[in-house]
């Protein structure tokens, strides 16, 4: 058995390698990371110690779930409240039919295709109904779309489906008791309160180097998050509303932000990703490739669905659609901690967990490779530059949306 | 058969990336257009990781919109005292596909480029993107060693 500074050593080591690997392939972290973390886990466990990586030694977990729960925070608060305010009829149709999509269509391939039980299907559904708000992002910022209506939309769409996704999941597995409404009507009030307490309290007592305002968000995360747990719930959720009813606040307070997104990257995320990457068993894939490619064809299939039409109504022709529909196939966070979730609670089992986190990771690859080589030579040809609709000026922005 | 004049490069692009090899494009595209009075466009590409996620996307773009800012300030500085007419622009994407489409729109007549030395892994693995915009420029490239 590993001391505890040996064991941190060695998982901070494993973060620094993905790190690294991230740097050269540049590719995000969080992908890296799940990739050594599965790595690490088969070779470790297969030729050195028992146990591998030990992913559920107590301290281990407590990193990873704080990591989730302030990812998914730094998540919420990049919503742009003016937008979401103006756009969000179209936002909430189109980021509802994103998430209802899949979600319905996944938990119908795996109950009735691959013959899950019902609950393991729903959380099949949940964890792949998810879309990467930053994906879409990065392909609006790199075609110019981000100053357009439409783009505007599309953003607060991927808000509105993820949303979804945390509220099912936050809500689908837990029975509905009196604990629940306790729950959602102390949830309520603080995300009233909070716009208006937040602001005050930190220009009362914030600026110093006591770091105040990170301990009043870590204060609030878990304090929330305990409730939610306490009702039966699962702690991202009111972590993702948090983040969203502070973004206009909170969110618009870069040093803030900077400072929360050091700890995050420093120190959590890496155990949150390598643990989760550390339970796919490798084995499991290899028995039975086919579930992986039933899991991602449905989620690509469904997501294309609900997708694809809403790009065609505004116009954009072929390439530039099927683009789109491919970015917003993608979501690695919301789905590896969906899946976790499932099996930290029991609900799948341990090669059920891995068919979806090779889904999901499937999922945000492989849209990016298909997109960026069967798409991106047409883009990088100066006629479809030319050529391509509504150029709008290529122009920096942030995810707030700002110019 | 008549014959063209040549007029000199009248718009020359850079891509700009603060790497020694950027820099020293750079110089000789100041020298460049200097000499033949041209408007020069220095474009800086971000490239997001992929697939992008959110916390570190958006950190990424924060701070390389800082690096290439601070990176700018020198540069504009040099360009007002050669007198040459100067347009930064920092965009985000592919670096080869955001440095031709930044040469259409702004309707280059020559794209200059630091030669990066990659390995041959990573030429296979990403390519190269000085080739890339070689491949598919509509003007004149210059590749500066």
């Amino acid at each position: 058995m590993m001391n505890t500074w040996a064991l941190c050593a060695l998982w901070v080591g494993l973060a620094l390698a993905a790190t690294l690997l991230a740097i050269w392939f540049k590719i995000s972290t969080a992908l890296s990371e799940i990739v050594v973390g599965t790595v690490a886990q088969l070779v470790i466990g297969a030729f050195m110690a028992q146990g591998g990586l030990l992913g559920n030694t107590q301290w281990i977990t407590f990193l990873a779930g704080t990591g989730a729960i302030v990812l998914t925070f730094l998540a919420g608060a990049e919503l742009d409240p003016v937008i979401f305010r103006t756009k969000w009829r179209e936002a909430s149709v189109i980021g509802l039919a994103g998430f209802f999509g899949p979600f319905l269509g996944c938990t119908a391939v795996a109950h009735f295709v691959l013959h899950w039980a019902i609950m393991p299907s729903w959380l099949c559904g949940v964890a792949l109904s998810t879309t990467s708000v930053a994906v879409v992002y990065a392909v609006m910022l790199e075609l110019g779309f981000n100053v357009t209506e439409y783009g505007k939309s599309i953003l607060a769409a991927c808000f509105i489906n993820d949303l979804g996704t945390v509220i099912a999941l936050g809500l689908i597995f837990s029975p509905f008791t009196i604990k629940t409404l306790i729950f959602i009507v102390v949830s309520a009030a603080v995300f009233a309160i909070l716009p208006f307490l937040t602001p005050w309290f930190f220009r009362k007592y914030g600026g110093r180097v006591s770091e105040l305002e990170a301990k009043y968000i870590l204060f609030l995360l878990f304090a929330m998050g305990g409730l939610a747990m306490w009702a039966g719930s699962e702690a991202v959720l009111p972590a993702y509303m948090i983040g969203m009813v502070l973004a206009g606040t909170v969110g618009k307070d870069h040093s803030l932000i900077r400072r929360l997104r050091t700890l995050t990257f420093g120190l959590l995320t890496p155990f949150y990703f390598i643990r989760a990457g550390s339970f796919v068993s490798v084995p499991a894939l290899m028995a039975a490739p086919a579930t992986l490619l039933i899991l991602f064809l449905a989620k690509s299939l469904c997501k294309a669905a609900t997708v694809y039409p809403a790009v065609r109504v505004h116009k954009y022709d072929g390439s530039s659609g099927a683009y789109y529909t491919l970015m917003m196939s993608t979501g690695l966070t919301f789905g590896t901690i969906s899946a976790l979730f499932g099996l930290n609670h029991g609900i799948i089992t341990q090669a059920q967990y891995s068919y979806l986190v090779g889904t999901v990771i499937a999922s945000a690859v492989i849209p990016t490779v298909i997109a960026n080589s069967l798409f991106l030579p047409r883009h990088l040809l100066p006629h479809a530059v030319t050529s391509k609709k509504s150029e709008p000026p290529m122009q920096q922005s942030n995810a707030a949306g700002e110019v | 058969m008549g014959s063209t004049v040549f007029v000199g490069f009248q718009r020359i692009l850079v891509a700009f990336d603060a790497s020694p090899h950027a820099e020293h494009a750079l110089n000789v595209a100041l020298s460049m257009a200097g000499d033949m009075k041209s408007k020069l466009f220095v474009v800086a590409v971000i490239r997001p990781p992929e697939p992008a996620e959110s916390a570190e996307f958006n950190a990424v773009l924060e701070d390389g919109r800082e690096r290439y800012e601070r990176s700018f300030i020198p540069i504009r500085e040099i360009a007002r005292q050669k007198e040459i007419e100067l347009e930064t622009d920092i965009v985000v994407g592919h670096p080869a596909e955001q440095i031709l489409h930044r040469a259409d729109v702004i309707q280059a007549s020559l794209i200059v480029l630091g030669k990066r030395s990659h390995t041959i892994l990573h030429r296979w693995m990403l390519g190269s993107n000085s080739e890339r915009v070689l491949k598919y420029a509509h003007c004149p490239v210059m590749i500066v060693h």
